[in-house]
């Protein structure tokens, strides 16, 4: 058999719960590999599997000429085995070259530390990279793109022979990710097996060579990259064909102006942003990571700081940069990362629902109305369908989708005339994905507008009146209703 | 009536580290109790522990509330001993005239002492929430200052002489009842209605629990936190005139070794030191289990040091317990988040 | 040399504590000649030459991201239990070398325990450490003595007159330069060269810059937490036995209390207390301002109860300077990010 790196029938399971059930994976060197999956779907066990966390119930590990039953860590690495995570995993405090050499170091046993050993080989690792980075830097002063160079600097220096990248491509702009794809081609030629692990393949389909899709523990689907269309890949990780019908209602015909966004400006992020969205309008706004849609989104919520411009809401002038402002104008805004900015993972998810109307169950001295809270929760609960035994669980008790309508139902309680979504159904289900859109449209049929951020232009589709289209900071070109198809856009996008 | 005791047995029993506090402080007693019949187990010594938990007690509602934000203060007895001194020191440089009714001007005194207390709170607020101060360096900062202003204006000195109706509220009782018990209960009663059933307390959970997402939900994160420091300058100015009365004096060192033993009561009684939980039954009852442990020992005739030994390794196991308790579930959720 | 260097010179903390110190330093000596004597330059020296070991050790915590309450304790039980011993079994008294290795042994001990808590059961730094705080005084006082001992070993009385050289300046006191200034810059350097050039201090300094990641280099965590608190109980020990000798008598209830003025001192040094940075430099200097400061706030006219409040305020500046130019990084940081992107 020639040099390979994979698995064959690898099984484990936690507790009863099978996480792989008889996966089989293969990677040359110098080759390029995209594993897809939804979350849950067994991929980071998988990662875990080879680079040596997890022992393996069942199954072998072959690396190179060697096969193993299980791996431990240390064994991984000296097999060429590296996982770039997606937080890089890098010490902020300490200077790249540190970062990059320091596994060198460690694996020759070293008791001593020599700081011009240090930068020698990281001037070397990253001149076999091609890149421009200081080695003198401390990491917490440079970029994410930065970070992740240094990140590959240092799993080359280890003597990377299968790389995994995690979510490589999540933080980074158009930009970075092409001078990524740029070193990763450098790595194949040098032989490396390179996997890129994701739930969004788009933005890696054009360098990958080989796919896999995993589901649920299983193989979904192999091949070639080039008989891959994104509707396939789709339906092999979901298992089915979704229904992307659209959910839309009768767009507004009203002149008046819910929202009116004008010359806004943030330095760095966006510039001259004009658009205006009508009391039971559905905006939805796409642009690819870096195009400032994110910053956008914020920066009407008063969240991200805006330089210039103006925006309206009923006709009112609001106040820039303030949060505060815009919650009292009627804006709601649902974050993209609901474990770190929407939700209290830990507390209740009576506590979670209550958390920006608390003034609304107040009374004059300040104390809380406690039914009038579980009333609230029990309403938001029965109208959103959370499944959910009892409020005072723990918001971490729930599933994705249903921690996302805790996330909705905490801003329809304070009902806005505006609520911002930023990525609505990242990492929700498919069957919770439909219920969280029909539950926009009909707060919109009952006047509420929406506008949508989002890089699924799909779910934009089948929901939204209009799409506007955000690059390099700049939104010129919109979508109306009838000219709404998944191909013009991406056209527009890239 | 009995429907209320369930649900408020239910509601305890279901917080697991009060429950095992519980289950520590009624092992503690009884086996006290057991062991000392006479001493322990004595009104005179229920009598001289009431008068002693009160004071630890309130400051250690004071760290709790900081903690609660995920922050920690550590000027509560530095606060304490300024409001105290600045009570003393208008209490005894005034010339009392005939017929005036000393009773006002003492709770003029104590009222200046608590404003005194509260600037002090204002000092760490700002450090805290306006130029964001990482609030465990910025209370070391004002802990040393505070007391060193005290030092620096009482030349280290005590101030005793304290007027004998001031005395009384420490070491006087109320139906029988030892005053200073009495001030505690209505101190935790208000503190457990503000931070249980106030929309400022349910920010503060929040706020502790992730200040991010509390930044996204428009809860003015910033003025809950300057709130919360103002109200733990409050509580340990209350103490610190408590702790004047009970020993007739007021000094810019008493106390030092409260601050440590505050951080060790409100970790027992189950408040998490990254914030976002903790109960004040929890800090309530700690004191209490250390409070019996002394007494205890004491009346066993053990060395008084021998209490220090217990204190920490009390807070040890229950330290280990809590660590393999969690690494217990959290190894079973593990298998249930997996499964589904 | 060009405007960079000079920007990367005074952007260092260090030289700006050292500037504050020479500041502080012209301010008392304008004030009152008296200041500039070496009788006093000694005199700060072994006034701070105990809180200076006491502090590298705390300093070696707060990089790893931990924080550590017992160290006065444990310093002072190693220095009182040594000489209880030693007087109780009658041995080595005219040997200093005989105290100082028993102490330290004891502190790697006390160190052993801390270990065991942190890195054995998980146990946050802070808890753990007031929780062994407790249980090593209350042992100390129930089961070695509560009582005051005057008549330490002889060697370790001696000692503490064991002078390097001693100058005698026409009109001015003898000054005094203890022989500890030797020892104590050897271990200076060697811990600063520890945390720079050894593997072991680089994994101190990985493990405050966070500990999955750390964990993921392939260094043992819990064994790089173990090697911290056995070296800083030794640390601790030392300082122990060293203080027990200044004073020329051993009284167990010394030090406790005196916790959170050392690590105001490294604080003020520049360590940060979410751990991985921290210099020895730093913490010198900070350790050497703080006495300054105490030791002759009384040249200035100011009365010497006023010292602590001279000491909260410079604490209260540092850390609010700290926060403050942490907050403008971050400002400048999206600005330049503004301006790169505006340059492409």
């Amino acid at each position: 058999m020639a040099t390979q790196y994979g698995v064959e029938n690898i099984v484990k399971s936690f507790g009863g719960a099978k996480a792989l059930s008889g996966v089989s994976l293969s990677i040359k060197p110098g080759e390029i590999h995209c594993l897809a999956g939804e979350n849950g779907s067994g991929k980071s066990t998988l990662i875990k599997v080879m680079s040596g966390v997890h022992s393996p119930d069942a199954g072998v590990i072959y690396l190179g000429e060697k096969t193993f039953e299980s791996l431990n860590p240390r064994q991984a690495v000296q097999e060429g085995v590296q996982v770039i995570f997606q937080d890089f995993s890098l010490l902020p405090n300490l200077t790249v070259a540190e970062n990059i050499a320091l596994p060198a170091f460690i694996s020759a046993k070293n008791k001593m530390f020599n700081k011009n050993e240090a930068k020698r080989i990281a001037d070397e690792a990253i001149e076999l990279i091609g890149v421009d980075l200081d080695p003198n830097a401390l990491v917490a002063e440079i970029s994410i793109a930065s970070k992740q160079l240094v990140a590959i600097a240092r799993a080359l220096n280890a003597g990377v022979k299968m790389l995994f990248m995690d979510e490589a491509t999540t933080a980074l702009t158009r930009k970075e990710i092409k001078k990524l794809f740029t070193v990763v081609e450098g790595l194949k030629q040098r032989g490396v097996a390179t996997v890129f692990v994701s739930h969004k393949i788009d933005e890696v389909q054009e360098i990958c060579n080989t796919i896999t899709v995993l589901r649920n523990g299983k193989v979904a689907a192999e091949g070639l990259m080039k008989d891959f269309n994104r509707q396939t890949i789709s339906s092999a990780m979901t298992g089915q064909n979704i229904s992307e019908s659209r959910l839309l209602i009768e767009a507004p015909k009203a002149n008046k102006k819910a929202l009116e966004v004008s010359k806004l400006t943030s330095l760095g992020a966006f510039k001259d942003i004009n658009f205006d969205i009508k009391p039971g309008e559905i905006l939805g706004i796409t642009g690819l990571l870096g195009s400032g849609r994110s910053e956008l989104a914020e920066a009407i919520f008063g969240m991200h700081p805006v330089d210039v411009g103006s925006i309206s809401v009923n006709g009112n002038r609001l106040k820039l940069n303030s949060a505060k402002a815009s919650l009292k104008a009627g804006i709601g805004y649902v974050p993209s990362d609901r474990l770190t900015q929407g939700l209290f993972l830990e507390q209740s998810i009576l506590r979670n629902m209550t958390a920006v109307g608390i003034e609304n169950f107040q009374n004059r001295i300040g104390l809380l109305s406690v039914s009038n809270i579980r009333n609230s929760a029990k309403k938001w609960i029965n109208d959103l369908r959370i499944k959910t035994q009892n409020s005072e669980n723990p918001v971490t008790s729930l599933s994705g989708g249903n921690q996302q309508r805790v996330v909705l139902a905490k801003w329809l309680a304070v009902n806005p005339h505006i609520m911002i979504l930023n990525g609505p159904t990242v990492g929700v289900d498919v069957g919770s994905k439909r219920e969280i859109l029909e539950i926009i449209r009909d707060r919109a049929s009952e006047g509420m507008s929406f506008l949508i951020v989002s890089d699924d232009i799909p779910e934009l589709i089948q929901i939204c009146h209009r799409v506007g289209v955000i690059k390099n900071g700049m939104l010129e070109k919109f979508f109306e209703e009838n000219q709404l198809d998944e191909i013009s856009i991406y056209k527009e996008l890239a | 009536m009995n429907d209320l005791l369930t649900k408020f047995s239910h509601r305890i029993l279901s917080d697991r580290k009060l429950t095992q506090l519980l289950v520590i402080a009624v092992i503690t007693f009884s086996s006290f109790s057991l062991l000392s019949k006479d001493i322990f187990f004595s009104g005179s010594n229920f009598t001289s522990m009431a008068y002693q938990i009160p004071e630890i007690a309130i400051l250690s509602m004071a760290v709790m509330l900081s903690m609660l934000t995920g922050g920690i203060d550590l000027s509560i007895v530095a606060i304490s001993n300024a409001a105290a001194l600045v009570a003393a020191y208008i209490m005894t440089h005034h010339e009392y005239a005939k017929g005036e009714n000393v009773y006002l001007w003492i709770l003029f005194s104590c009222l200046i002492g608590i404003v005194v207390g509260l600037l002090c709170g204002l000092v760490n607020s700002v450090l805290i929430s306006i130029l964001e101060v990482t609030p465990i360096l910025a209370t070391l900062a004002t802990l040393t200052l505070f007391n060193g202003i005290a030092i620096g204006a009482t030349g280290g000195k005590a101030n005793s002489g304290l007027p004998e109706e001031f005395l009384r509220l420490g070491n006087g009782t109320f139906l029988g009842i030892p005053t200073p018990f009495i001030i505690m209960l209505i101190v935790a009663g208000i503190l457990g209605i503000f931070v249980n059933r106030s929309g400022i307390g349910l920010k503060i959970f929040l706020i502790g629990t992730n200040r991010k997402a509390a930044q996204y939900s428009v809860m003015g994160d910033r003025k809950v936190i300057a709130i919360t420091y103002l109200v733990s300058a409050l509580l340990s100015s209350i103490a610190g005139l408590v702790i004047a009365s009970r020993t007739s004096a007021a000094s810019p060192d008493f106390g030092s070794s409260y601050i440590l033993l505050a951080i060790v009561i409100v970790v027992l009684g189950g408040v998490n030191p990254n914030g976002g939980f903790g109960t004040i039954t929890g800090v309530v009852v700690a004191t209490a289990v250390l409070q019996f442990v002394s007494s205890g020992f004491n009346a066993l005739r053990f060395s008084q040091f021998f209490y220090l030994i217990s204190q920490g390794a009390v807070l040890i196991l229950v330290m280990v317990l809590n660590v393999l308790v969690d690494r217990g579930l959290s190894a079973r959720s593990k298998s249930k988040a997996i499964g589904n | 040399m060009n405007k960079s260097f000079l920007k990367k010179l005074f952007g260092r903390y260090e030289v700006l504590l050292l500037a504050a110190i020479i500041v502080f330093s012209l301010i008392i000596g304008i004030k009152s000649p008296a200041f500039f004597s070496l009788a006093n330059l000694f005199d700060i020296f072994r006034s701070s030459v105990v809180q200076l070991i006491f502090a590298l050790g705390v300093l070696i915590v707060i990089v790893s991201g931990g924080i550590d309450v017992s160290f006065p304790v444990l310093g002072i039980f190693a220095g009182y239990a040594t000489v209880v011993l030693m007087k109780k079994q009658n041995f080595g008294a005219d040997n200093i070398w005989i105290p100082i290795l028993i102490a330290i042994a004891i502190g790697v001990l006390l160190g052993a325990i801390n270990a065991m808590a942190i890195a054995g059961f998980g146990i946050p730094t802070l808890i753990a450490t007031l929780g062994t705080a407790g249980i090593f005084r209350g042992f100390m006082l129930s089961y070695i003595g509560s009582s005051f001992i005057s008549d330490i070993p002889i060697a370790l009385d001696k000692f503490a007159t064991s002078d390097l050289l001693k100058v005698q300046v026409e009109n001015q006191p003898l000054a005094r330069l203890h022989i500890l200034i030797i020892p104590v810059t050897l271990l200076v350097i060697a811990i600063s060269l520890m945390l720079n050039r050894t593997m072991f201090g680089r994994s101190i300094y990985a493990l405050g810059g966070g500990v999955e990641p750390t964990r993921r280099l392939g260094m043992g965590v819990r064994r790089i937490q173990t090697k911290i608190y056995l070296l800083v109980g030794g640390l601790s020990g030392l300082a122990g036995i060293l203080y027990v000798s200044l004073q020329r008598k051993a009284n167990p209830y010394d030090l406790a209390g005196s916790e959170l003025d050392v690590i105001a001192a490294v604080v003020l040094g520049g360590a940060s207390i979410m751990g991985g940075y921290g210099t020895v430099t730093g913490t010198v200097l900070g350790v050497i301002l703080i006495n300054l400061i105490k030791g002759n706030l009384i040249l200035l006219g100011v009365s010497g109860s006023w010292q602590r409040a001279a000491v909260g305020l410079l604490l209260l500046i540092g850390v609010t300077g700290q926060a403050i130019s942490e907050v403008r990084k971050r400002k400048r940081a999206r600005m330049t990010a503004a301006l790169e992107e505006a340059n492409l």
